[in-house]
């Protein structure tokens, strides 16, 4: 689910696309923090797409709190 | 006179959101009777390896209606208001625009849409700020949010760009309400469809938690996508977010 990038973020593989891989993710981390309303783009609130410490990427994001 | 305001970069991870500040600053404006402002926008930015944005790369821009004596007054205290409120880490930019004012509006909103597209420099944005007659200042760090500050101003005024900060208020029976409902109980101008043509008043919406709106046409838009197998027949629901995020 995810991989180490270049400048060895933890980015996640499933893109910006993935909301079931995002939920699941976020589901199972214990660092989930939702982020403020303006930022919320996944229907499913409890995902990393919506997480405070996501910081997007190009194609996907990486985990700024990882486990 | 009428003005726009925008900020960008005055966040990190932990602390208060941009939005957060951009509201504080508006809401200074109307208790300090210095003006009337409007809703917040959010403008997506480009997101790129070599932009030292927070997390997502976006600025926050709203109008207001002040006197033209408070111009000064308003600068300064967003000014100071940056140093003071934003993270220690952030870069923080403002831009105020005096609307009537701009030399030229179609290439601030074509300098707006290349920050959604391209790698920019401060530079480039002061020289632009400084042509088009603009307030830009930095109030801390590297001072990079004044791209997206320039940007954030050039976006608002080309009325199709953004979503509005905040979700809509509105009361309906189990739910759901006409259109007509929507329009009368908020400050939505058009309730459309993602086909583009706008809902007629009676034409009935599920309601859920999350009704928000996007800048279209210079109006604010709620999008409504069609609904499956609906219980009680009503044809138009709020739009998924991730869709409100590809258009705003």
């Amino acid at each position: 689910m995810w991989k180490v990038n270049e400048r060895g973020e933890k980015v996640f593989r499933g893109g910006k696309e993935d909301g079931a891989g995002a939920a699941q993710a976020a589901d199972k981390c214990p660092n989930f923090k939702l982020d403020v309303e303006d930022e919320i783009v996944a229907d499913e609130l409890r995902s990393c797409y919506n997480c405070r410490y996501r910081r997007w990427t190009a194609e996907s994001f990486a985990c700024y709190k990882p486990e | 006179m009428r003005i726009l305001v925008c900020i960008d970069d005055t966040d990190n991870m932990e602390s208060k959101g941009t939005g957060e500040l951009a509201e504080m600053i508006a809401e200074h404006i109307e208790t300090s009777n210095w003006g009337k402002t409007t809703r917040i926008t959010r403008h997506q930015l480009l997101v790129h390896p070599d932009i030292p944005y927070t997390s997502h790369n976006s600025s926050m821009c709203f109008e207001a209606d002040i006197d033209t004596s408070y111009l000064r007054v308003l600068i300064d205290f967003a000014a100071d208001f940056l140093v003071r409120e934003s993270a220690p880490e952030s870069d923080p930019g403002l831009c105020v625009a005096v609307i009537d004012q701009i030399d030229d509006v179609d290439t601030l909103i074509k300098y707006g849409h290349r920050a959604k597209q391209d790698v920019m420099t401060k530079k480039e944005a002061y020289n632009m700020a400084e042509r088009l007659g603009i307030h830009l200042s930095e109030h801390g760090g590297t001072g990079q949010g004044v791209i997206g500050a320039l940007a954030g101003v050039g976006l608002r005024l080309s009325g199709n760009d953004g979503r509005f900060k905040g979700k809509h208020k509105i009361n309906g029976i189990n739910d759901i309400v006409t259109a007509g409902e929507i329009l009368s109980q908020t400050d939505i101008d058009a309730v459309r469809c993602l086909d583009g043509n706008d809902l007629d008043y009676n034409d009935k919406v599920r309601l859920n938690d999350w009704v928000k709106s996007v800048l279209l046409e210079g109006k604010c838009v709620l999008i409504v996508s069609p609904t499956e197998n609906d219980p009680d027949g009503v044809k138009w629901q709020m739009c998924p977010k991730k869709i409100l995020k590809s258009l705003g």
